[in-house]
């Protein structure tokens, strides 16, 4: 007898699809956040599972033993300490360890000082840029306070067991597998790169803003018109740093903006005026410590434009609202957050 | 269950209906093709024929403007993928071919710069009067009113106020929109990024009222002739110049639900205007946008409409404002 | 006493669902049966809720007013009155009159002899409300997760939900739905303007018949759905937009937390394409 499988075919086939739909999404469940009024809408939202997940790659080596101090300055037993100088001997080869750890755990020693047992000598570039992220650091630790507050970043923040941290950027670069395929004319946008979100929102906002200094904010004040000529294109721009910052912290707009006025300063949460500094130190660090290594660096760790390698917010972050969910590892190794330290101040790169 | 009249279950398949007559043609262009097919899984839900069409001068422009046009989009977005061709298909949604860039102004942009969206959409533009000019003759004559014409205009309107007008008030090319998929969408939510919260603008508003609106009334009217169909309530021509038990019933439904009704002609002329109001209104906020008023959420304060919502926060200052950094 | 001319004949007894004879009667133009009295009664109820609640408020600026839902602490529980309790009764009013509505148009159509396709269709914005503020938030854990009951405040709401993913307009199943309200709309224009078209053909012409309605899409675009078929496609297009607008705020926070567009990595990270 002949059976109609038309329909049965038709609903199989549904399934089908609808199965692998399915798995496209994440399985539940969530934990919500309230973050402003209620039924504003403000929420940050985490799948239990990215929680778990979190937590793991956030954990914080075991700190280096305590050691007794031996009375002696490390510059009077090695030559050319030029920033630890002050720092008691053992102290300083404890905290050599732990750099060793945080930077370079197979390389170990011989990765900032070569083979020859002569840890006295600049010849190794990695040396050169260690000693410059060290007055970074110490810099960092001692004068943006406004936002690292007292939990501070050490070496492991960014590096976190690599010689380079996972997640720098260059010039112009979209990216992983899209370098070099958009011609050099770049227009900078349409292409899913994940720095900024995987959306076609233009991805080098990082030269304009985490760089140079220009504009982020793009609304005007008044109701009617003032002045204001931001283009579209120039609010596509402040979107696509917006969405790297969000995507860096693991949260969303409303962790710092109610998005009914998204310009509104009074009653946004502190995140907002605190992602302000940030800003600001970013561009300061990229200016002031890692453009100038470039002439440093052998050109394999230079960008497509031949550029620097520079930090955002995702460096020290690594997905995480606070860099490794908040602990501070300064309370182990006071020395890299001394109370005063040299301040670089930002300088505008000459725009062209 | 009883039959609810979704799908057909039995089609007739007459000859060809070739179609009203019309006045001779000249030209091979004027005359109405001969050529139909039935497509049997069509018939299930709708007629099954496809055919006659019908391609006249104004569709043929239309048709050769509208294909260059699409080209044009589709070998830049080629270009931006190296004319690789699987990355092509890969990346589709993110390609776009962009406007040019603010400081061309309205001046015309080297071709690899902005160029190529000036020409892509002023083909595409010409392409739509033109469909707009077969719509409106086609009407005349096959001796019908020009409804049809008068809503398309609705939605040229937005259209152009979206790629020309404004862009044209705001003296920059640049604002326009840009032809890809999630480009256009990033285009959106900057619009409103930009001028502070379109959701505040109250043409705005008035078009979703009326977008909703439309699918409301779609739902309600659709819904109203398939539950009269058994009594011939899809015939909606014969209803409205004789009413039958079809239209009355449809009719008393409504009357007995919320107090009042339409007939079977105003139902169409309520639809006509929500649907059409949808994209005049909306194009008269986008134009009102960064010409007149630059931030909607201040608006909307200025003429009391926000709602006030209570501290949460303790008060931020502004960084910005403070002296040194 | 508001009746057509038409009207008496069809005024007849039955097809109620609940309560027989007893509320099977005209108030008016107005039906009312065992439903229209539950209609009453929800909608009183919830709207003096909301009048007490505006109360609570600062203002009585129609515009301003907002009836927000409880903090997310409070989970599942019922909140103080003053705290968002308010909303949870609104709420349970709200669908009480909705359904209950829906029932009554039942009702109607039960007396009328005629389909259900409207109330079936009123089902499906009911289910989009209930998708809104009740099967999202239990999904979530707290019926904070509701919108607030304000002219412009909800769309405080809408836009924080938003963006609360980052990029909305990614979400596949919004960007489903904003295609089908779009065309809803679409066919709307087209359909009314032909049957207008065809019935007010002008300048003293006569009225023409479906099959120049036919004739003009034919010639047109190729192809005439048919008197039949437009509904049938105009009911389907409403529903579709009404549907996956449900969808595409339920998978969002129970089946997504990241940024919608990340969502497309599955697509961009296919085996045969990297």
């Amino acid at each position: 007898m002949k059976i109609d499988l038309r329909l049965p075919i038709l609903l199989g086939v549904l399934a089908v699809l609808t199965g692998l739909i399915a798995l496209t999404f994440e399985k539940p469940f969530v934990t919500m956040s309230q973050w402003g009024y209620r039924g504003t809408g403000m929420a940050v939202v985490y799948n239990n599972k990215a929680i778990k997940a979190s937590e793991v790659a956030n954990l914080v080596p075991a700190a280096q033993d305590k050691v007794d101090k031996s009375g002696k300055k490390a510059r009077e037993v090695y030559q050319n300490v030029q920033v630890l100088g002050d720092l008691d001997e053992n102290e300083f080869n404890r905290l050599m360890a732990a750099i060793t750890e945080w930077v370079s755990p197979e390389q170990g020693c011989a990765y900032c000082h070569g083979e020859d047992g002569n840890f006295a000598h600049d010849k190794m570039y990695q040396k050169v840029v260690a000693r410059s992220m060290l007055k970074m650091t110490q810099d960092i630790n001692a004068n943006w306070t406004s936002h690292v507050k007292a939990t501070g970043v050490t070496c492991y923040t960014c590096h976190r067991g690599n010689n380079v941290p996972a997640n720098i950027w260059f010039n112009n670069e979209p990216g992983g597998s899209m370098a070099g395929v958009i011609p050099p004319k770049a227009i900078g946008q349409n292409t899913p790169v994940k720095s900024v979100a995987y959306s076609s929102l233009p991805y080098d906002y990082g030269t304009s803003f985490l760089e140079n200094d220009a504009q982020i904010r793009v609304n005007s004040e008044t109701a009617l018109p003032g002045g204001n000529q931001t283009s579209l294109m120039r609010t596509e721009h402040t979107y696509g740093l917006m969405m790297h910052m969000s995507s860096s912290l693991g949260v969303n707009c409303t962790y710092c903006h109610n998005t009914r006025n998204i310009s509104q300063r009074e009653n946004n949460p502190p995140q907002w005026a605190n992602a302000w500094h940030g800003i600001r130190m970013v561009r300061t660090m990229n200016t002031g410590y890692l453009n100038p290594l470039k002439p440093v660096y052998p050109a394999t760790r230079l960008g497509a434009l031949g550029d620097a390698p520079k930090l955002n917010c995702a460096t020290c972050h690594n997905g995480a609202y606070k860099p490794l969910n908040g602990k501070s590892m300064i309370p182990d190794y006071p020395e890299l957050a001394p109370a005063t330290a040299t301040k670089v101040s930002y300088v505008p790169l000459k725009t062209n | 269950m009883a039959y609810q009249n979704i799908f057909t279950r039995v089609q007739v398949h007459g000859g060809p209906d070739l179609g009203m007559p019309q006045k001779p043609a000249f030209t091979v262009l004027g005359q109405r093709g001969t050529q139909t097919f039935d497509w049997h899984i069509l018939g299930r839900f709708g007629d099954a024929q496809v055919g006659p069409f019908y391609l006249g001068w104004t569709g043929a422009l239309s048709l050769i403007l509208g294909i260059f046009a699409i080209n044009i989009m589709g070998m830049n977005m080629l270009a931006q993928v190296n004319y690789d061709p699987v990355q092509f298909i890969r990346q589709l949604f993110w390609l776009s071919l962009d406007p040019p860039r603010p400081e061309y102004g309205l001046s015309f942009p080297p071709l690899n710069d902005g160029g190529w969206y000036m020409i892509a959409g002023f083909c595409l533009t010409a392409s739509i009067l033109l469909f707009w000019l077969r719509m409106y003759r086609r009407a005349i004559a096959l001796g019908m009113g020009t409804h049809i014409a008068w809503a398309f205009a609705a939605a040229i309107w937005l259209y152009l106020v979206l790629g020309f007008f404004r862009p044209l008030a705001m003296g920059s090319w640049s604002e326009a929109v840009p032809f890809g998929i999630f480009p256009h969408l990033d285009w959106t939510t900057a619009f409103s990024l930009r001028y502070g919260n379109l959701f505040y603008n109250p043409f705005h508003a008035l078009s979703i009222v009326f977008l909703y609106g439309s699918a409301l009334l779609f739902a309600m009217h659709a819904g109203t002739i398939l539950a009269v169909s058994r009594y011939g309530g899809e015939r909606e021509i014969e209803q409205i110049t004789d009413r039958g038990t079809a239209s009355e019933r449809a009719a008393l439904f409504w009357r007995w639900t919320m107090g009042f009704n339409g007939t079977m002609e105003s139902v169409h002329r309520w639809a006509w205007w929500f649907a059409v109001l949808c994209p005049i209104t909306g194009g008269i906020g986008i134009l009102l946008t960064g010409t007149v008023v630059d931030n909607w959420y201040l608006w909307a304060v200025k003429h009391g409409v926000a709602a006030q919502y209570p501290l949460v926060f303790p008060p931020v200052a502004d960084p910005a404002l403070a002296p040194g950094r | 006493m508001a009746m057509l001319s038409f009207e008496k004949k069809y005024r007849v007894r039955g097809g109620t669902l609940v309560g027989g004879d007893m509320f099977d009667f005209w108030v008016g133009p107005f039906y009312v049966g065992f439903f229209g009295v539950t209609t009453i009664f929800f909608s009183v109820v919830g709207t003096l809720l909301i009048v007490w609640g505006a109360a609570l408020g600062p203002t009585w600026n129609l515009w301003q007013i907002s009836i927000a839902p409880p903090d997310l602490k409070y989970g599942l529980a019922m909140a103080p009155l003053a705290e968002g309790g308010l909303w949870q009764l609104i709420t349970i009013c709200a669908i009480g009159a909705f359904v209950s509505w829906a029932l009554r148009e039942v009702e109607i159509c039960r007396k009328l002899g005629i389909g259900y396709h409207v109330p079936v269709a009123f089902g499906f914005a009911i289910f989009a409300y209930v998708t809104l503020v009740v099967i999202r938030p239990v999904l979530l854990g707290a019926w904070g997760h509701g919108f607030p009951y304000g002219i412009w405040s909800h769309l405080d709401w809408v836009s924080n939900v938003g963006y609360q993913y980052l990029h909305f307009h990614y979400n596949p199943a919004h960007m489903l739905a904003v295609t089908f309200f779009f065309t809803t709309c679409l066919a709307l224009a087209l359909h009314a303007s032909l049957v207008l078209s065809a019935t007010n053909p002008g300048g003293g012409q006569t009225v023409k018949t479906p099959e120049h309605e036919n004739t003009f899409f034919r010639d047109t675009i190729g192809y005439s759905i048919g008197t039949l078929g437009v509904h049938r496609l105009g009911l389907l297009l409403a529903l579709n937009a009404v549907f996956w607008s449900a969808v595409c705020i339920v998978i969002s926070g129970p089946f997504w937390t990241r940024g919608w567009p990340e969502w497309w990595n599955w697509w961009l990270d296919l085996p045969f394409w990297r």
